[in-house]
Order: C-alpha cells, then structure tokens, then sequence
C-alpha cells in the first residue's frame, strides 16, 4: 500500500513544481510591461492602465463555483446590471464601465492566478469587490504593491482598513465583524441580562474578530464558545457542547449554508435556544430554500424557517420593497439583470456598484489611480448610498460602512428591535446613528453624483 | 453525560456512513486490487439522481432503489469503458485514473445539476428521540443508516465467504491468470465487483445525504475517511472495514466535540499513519503472506 501512495506523491509535487514554474513566468512579464507603465499619479490626462477616453476596465474575483458559491455567485450579477445601467445612461465622465469577473472557486490559489491575469493582462484599472477573506488575503499584498486600487472587499475582516499604510489601495465595504460583535453584545447585554450566551463561530478572521467584539460586552455572560471549521459538515458536536454548558442564547457567527446545518442538528438534538445569525448567514430567503424540504414540515420552508430569529441589517434587502433604494435595485434588475430574480446577495452588489460609482464621480475626469484613492479618503465618509450608516473612509481608516441596526426576522423580513447604532472598532462608544442615511433615497434617474 | 452520550451517537451514525464507504472501497480492492478514488463522485451522482426523482414527486424509496440501480450501471459502465484499457497495467494507472475520473465526474454534476447546496430528504424524520423527557441524537434516519450498513455488510460476508462467485471474484482478483485458467471469466467478475462496489458507494451517499445539504462536493472528505477507516480495518476484510468506519467516527467525533473541529482531519491523518506504521496490514487483515 506505502509503495501505491508514492507514485501520486510525486506526481502533486510535479505538478506543484508545474504551477510555481507558470506563477514564476507571470511574475517575470510582470517586471517586463510594468516598468514605465505603472505609478498612475502623472497629473493631468486620463493615463491609467485600464482607462481610455471612453471605458474603465475594473475586475473582480468571485466563487462561481465550489462550495462559497452558492450566493455569493449572484453578487457579481448584480454589481454587471448596475453598471450596464450606468453605462446604458452614458456612464461616468463619458466613460463607459466595462466589468470582468473571474471565478476563484474560493481557492486562495486561483485568486492569486486570476488576480495576475486581471492586472497583467487585462490590465484592470482597479479591483472592485473581490469576495473573501482567505481568498483576498493572498491578493492584498500584490494589488497594493503595483498600486491597483482595492476597492469595496467583499468581507468583514479588520485588516481591509484598519490600517491604510499597510495597504493604501485597500477599501472595506460592509461593517467589519468586529463592530457587528459589538453592537450585538451591547443589544444583548441591555436587553436580555439574564442570558447564557453560547457563541458559535467561524474558525478563522470571522469567528475572531466578531468574538472579540462581542465579548467587550458579553465577557462575563459566555458560557461556551464553539468553533467549527468551514468545509467540515458536521457541526453536531459543537452544538452538543453549546446544549450541555446551558447556553439560552446562541450567538453564531457563520456563513449561510451553516445556518442551516446549525438548525438542524438542533432539531435533532431537541435544542430550542433563542437563535441570534450574524448578517452574513441569515439571509433568510436562502437558508429558507435549504431546509425548505426536509420531511414531515419538521423544518418549516420558505422564506418563515428563520421566524423568531435575530440578526443586524445594514442595507435595505428585498424584503422591503418599498423602500426607494430597493425599488431602483429592482428597475435595474428588470431592465439590465440576468435570468432569476432580484436576491439579496444582487442588491449587495448593486450597492457596492453604487459606491463605485460614486468614487468615480468623485475623482473627477482625470482618472488616476492614486486621484480615487485621495478621492475616497478626502470624500468617502460623506457618500449617500443605500447604507443605512455612513461609511468610515479617511486617511485614518479604510473600514467600510459604521453601523447597522438589530432586527427580528419575522415571515422573512427584518422587525426592527433597535435604531440605526453605529461605532468603530476598539473602544468607540456605540451611539445611535443621526447622518439621516437611514430614510434616504436615490436621486431620480439612479445615478450618483459626486458628493 | 448527555453531550457524552449525544457525541458518541453522532459518532456512530456518522461512523457507519463511513464504514458504508470502506465496504465500497473493499470491494473493489477484493475485487480489482485497485483503490477507487473516484467512488465519492459516482456517489454524488448517484445521489442526484435520487434527488432529481424526489424532485419529480415521487416517493423517496423510488428515489432510493433508483440510485442504487444507477450506481450499479454506473459501476459496471465505468469500469468496462474506462477502466478495462488500463487493467493489466501497472495498478497505479488505474488508481490515477480514478483520479481523474474524480475530477470529470465532478465537474459534469456541477454542469447539470448544479453547483449549490440542496437539501436531501430524509424519509423518517430529522427530529431527535426521546427517552424519558431529553432528547438523544438519534433520529429515525440514523437508526436506519446503522441497520443498513450492518445488513449490507452481512450481505458482502455470505457473497465472499459463502458463495461460488464470491470464491470467483475472489480469485480473478488475487490472481487473474490462474483464475482464467481454471475457467472463471475473470472480464466479469471485475465488471460485477466494480458494479457492486458502485451500489454499496451510492448507498453510503444517500446515508450521509438523508436530512442534510448536498452539492457535488459533498462526498469529498468522506473517501477521505473512508479510505482512512477500510486501511484502520484491514483493505480486506468487510468486517475490519465497519469496525474501522465505526471507529473513526466515534474518534473524529469525540475529537470534534472535545478538542477542536479545526483538527478533525489531522486526527484522521494520525490515525492513517499510525495504523501503516504499526500494524500496515490492518486491524483485521488476514495471513501476511499475501501481501507480496
């Protein structure tokens, strides 16, 4: 049997030998077209790469594929309307938007690859929204260093704008965990004293950052904190755990498909805490569709299996329609959209499409990419969206959006339980939000201007 | 005691799906000397096809025999058209072959089933049961994956021990001249031990597919442990392969639940080493002397 597992052995280490060979290669052509090219900061006239007088070219990496896809395969759908609604009125500065999306399968390898193949070949002026926190880990350095602008990383993680001398080209978009952990902790320290808190969280950036969070609040409240790994299906041990140290609240901070998992083996379990998903994993329409099926109408299906559960908010979704942002959200979709129908993973990336945009707008006609990143710092905190908190943008800080508000999910749409509460990471007080992003709605032909 | 008790029931539940899993893969050793990879792929075909029938309307036990056909097919299909040009080679064609079959199987069910997580019905029940007021973790489903597995284990025992083409599949496997000599189709015996093996692979798919979320990876980490549990067992022997499976998944589910979940698959790993370095034959092998 040993002398069988050799052969294989040796044939990964050759085709790991093949791969680096090909990294190497593309790095080399790297040095060759870089030279003169890059440094995009000559001051006047539209010299970046990517940009003519009538078209940006921007990427993006996304799973398309795999596992993570599931979702998060619309975001960028959503994000192609919004700009082909854009551009069907003109564009920006005359410019058309032209997007290109790769799939990574939310392998941080292919990341690396497709990311070479976006800056050095397509030669994208900027990256916009790329998915993932181990994924756009591996990108990070590299973006930053040819000086690509990194915008709107579709992840919660800290390190996207915690520190912009680190990464000067790197922009958050959605809140970071960390503020999501506060202010969930702070709720439930308020409003439910007497609580066992059980957390159950991602084991990686996810689980951590929000953990930390959390426990600024809710130290002395924890009775358990489980972790489980992503890709590892059976999370029932880590709810035993959680049912044996009593919890009566579970906190859980995990991806939606866990969501699911999670229900489940509470029902088998006969566990009934009161649940309380991060944001990123209640997408109720989703894990609805998930356990919609499962036998004897044990689960129930449809968009009301989350009834009774908590979560944060921070965009308006597709569960109210009324509201102006979702109604322009669903225009773009019925006129520029793809097959299916409006979701909240497309008016996800509808609305960092907006913010996009906007940063356009805001850089003026002489687009350089060193112009958008002083753009977004000078600007970036007074941009309108459909955020319900302003962002954080700053020379200072790169975070994303500051706050979100506690909603109850009842038949599939959010209750609110508190106002708009926005903070920032660290010791940032939470106080309720009064920038009136809340209430706002686009401007009437759906378009930004520069603020 | 009760997390004790509710670890070790998901542990054995979990642990026959894996022992499900090495009985395929012992199969085809018993029968072929070849380690299929690409058993969790015809699984997850198979078990889309099972989803596709429950999707249709109809019942969930059509859906089941239905699966379990396809895998037959599938198994005696693959290993005529695919397998067959290698055999006679080196072994390690065919395993790399497998290999590669793993890859374009998967990539042909995320083209025409998909690539999202499902949900795959359960026909008894996702709810615990209870006894005396607390609920253990053992549902009707699990109940009927144990007894499944037990049955379809004492099945394979009587076909190999028993039986006339069980003595033949063995033999044109442990030697295919010989046996061709004295007049077993060997051609046969290999196609029917692929075929089967592929049923025994398609019914651990629907095990660990009942009341849980299915996509075309779902069965990746389980050949995993299930190669890890019919090496533990001895890649032999039918009985060693269950017994291994059980083990496995009650150590990996005492490892999950009391140590970390982030070390379920090094532990899995551990043990893999431990028992090729300690006892290479297995647990329950039989006489060293075939091992040449």
């Amino acid at each position: 049997m040993r002398r069988r597992l050799h052969r294989p052995t040796t044939l990964v280490a050759a085709a790991t030998v093949g791969v680096l060979l090909l990294g190497a290669c593309g790095a080399g052509g790297r040095d060759d077209d870089g030279g003169g090219g890059d440094g995009g900061d000559g001051g006047g006239g539209a010299t970046a790469p990517g940009v003519t007088e009538d078209s940006i070219k921007i990427g993006a990496h996304f799973p398309l594929t795999g596992v993570a896809a599931p979702g998060y395969n619309e975001i960028p759908t959503g994000a192609k309307a919004y700009f082909d609604y854009v551009n069907a009125q003109g564009g920006v500065h005359g410019r058309q938007i032209e997007y290109v999306v790769r799939d990574d399968g939310y392998n941080p390898t292919n990341t690396s690859s497709v990311t070479n193949e976006l800056v050095l070949e397509e030669e994208i002026f900027a990256m916009v929204g790329g998915l993932g926190t181990p994924t756009h880990s591996a990108v990070v350095d590299f973006l930053n260093d040819e000086g690509v602008p990194d915008f709107f990383v579709s992840s919660g993680s800290l390190q996207w704008g915690d520190d912009p001398s680190a990464y000067p080209y790197t922009f958050g978009w959605q809140p970071d965990y960390e503020i999501e952990g506060k202010i969930i902790g702070q709720y439930v320290a308020e409003n439910m004293p007497d609580a066992k808190v059980g957390l159950f969280l991602q084991d990686d950036d996810f689980g951590d950052d929000a953990e930390k969070g959390v426990r600024q609040f809710l130290d002395d409240q924890v009775v358990a904190a489980e972790r489980y790994t992503s890709g590892n299906t059976d999370v029932g041990p880590q709810i035993a755990s959680l049912q044996a140290a009593g919890a009566d609240l579970v906190l859980s901070f995990n991806t939606p498909s866990y969501t699911a998992l999670s229900q489940l083996v509470a029902l088998k379990l006969g566990y009934e805490p009161q649940w309380f998903y991060t944001n990123v994993g209640s997408d109720a329409d989703l894990v609805g569709s998930l356990l919609s099926r499962f036998s004897e109408g044990a689960v129930e299906g449809g968009s009301s299996s989350l009834d009774g559960v908590m979560t944060t908010e921070y965009i308006p979704g597709v569960d109210q329609p009324d509201d102006p942002w979702v109604q322009l959200w669903q225009k773009v979709w019925d006129g520029h959209g793809e097959k299916g129908k409006l979701t909240n993973y497309r008016v996800y990336g509808m609305s960092h499409a907006y913010a996009f945009v906007q940063a356009l707008q805001a850089a003026g006609e002489d687009l350089t990419r060193d112009g958008i990143v002083e753009a977004m710092e000078e600007i970036g905190a007074d941009l309108e969206g459909p955020q319900l908190a302003p962002f954080r943008y700053s020379s200072d800080s790169h975070l994303g959006i500051s706050g979100m508000r506690v909603v109850e999910i009842r038949n599939g749409a959010g209750e609110d339980l508190t106002p708009v509460l926005v903070t920032d990471i660290g010791d940032a007080e939470i106080v309720e939000d009064d920038s009136g992003q809340d209430g706002d709605a686009p401007p009437e032909n759906g378009v930004p201007e520069a603020p | 005691m009760q997390q004790l008790l509710n670890t070790a029931l998901g542990g054995l539940t979990l642990g026959m799906v894996y022992a499900a899993f090495a009985l395929a893969l012992v199969l085809i050793w018993r029968s072929t000397r070849v380690v299929n990879f690409a058993q969790a792929p015809m699984a997850m075909v198979t078990t889309f096809v099972a989803l596709v029938i429950v999707d249709a309307g109809h019942s969930y036990w059509l859906a089941f025999a239905a699966a379990l056909a396809s895998g037959l097919v599938l198994g005696a299909v693959i290993e005529r058209v695919v397998v067959r040009p290698v055999e006679g080679g080196p072994e390690i064609n065919a395993v790399i072959l497998t290999l590669g079959l793993f890859i374009v199987l998967h990539a042909l069910a995320a083209v025409i089933f998909g690539n999202r997580y499902r949900s795959f019905p359960a026909p008894f029940g996702v709810r615990g049961i209870e006894v005396g007021g607390t609920t253990i973790a053992l549902t009707g489903f699990g109940i009927f994956t144990i007894l499944a597995v037990l049955v379809t284990m004492g099945l394979l025992l009587l076909l190999f021990q028993r039986t006339d083409i069980g003595l033949r599949m063995r033999a044109s496997a442990f030697n295919p001249e010989v046996a061709r000599l004295l007049g077993v189709r060997v051609g046969r015996m290999l196609t029917l031990g692929w075929a089967l093996a592929s049923v025994v692979g398609s019914l651990a798919g629907l095990l660990i597919a009942g009341g849980s979320l299915v996509h075309p990876g779902y069965m990746d980490s389980v050949v995993v442990y299930g190669f890890v549990a019919a090496v533990l067992g001895g890649l032999d022997s039918p009985f060693g392969a269950v017994v291994g499976g059980l083990l496995l998944g009650l150590a990996l589910s005492f490892v999950s639940g009391y140590v970390g979940s982030q070390l379920v698959a090094l532990a899995a790993l551990v043990i893999l080493m431990l028992v090729l370095v300690l006892r290479p034959g297995g647990l329950f092998a039989q006489t060293a002397a075939r091992r040449v």
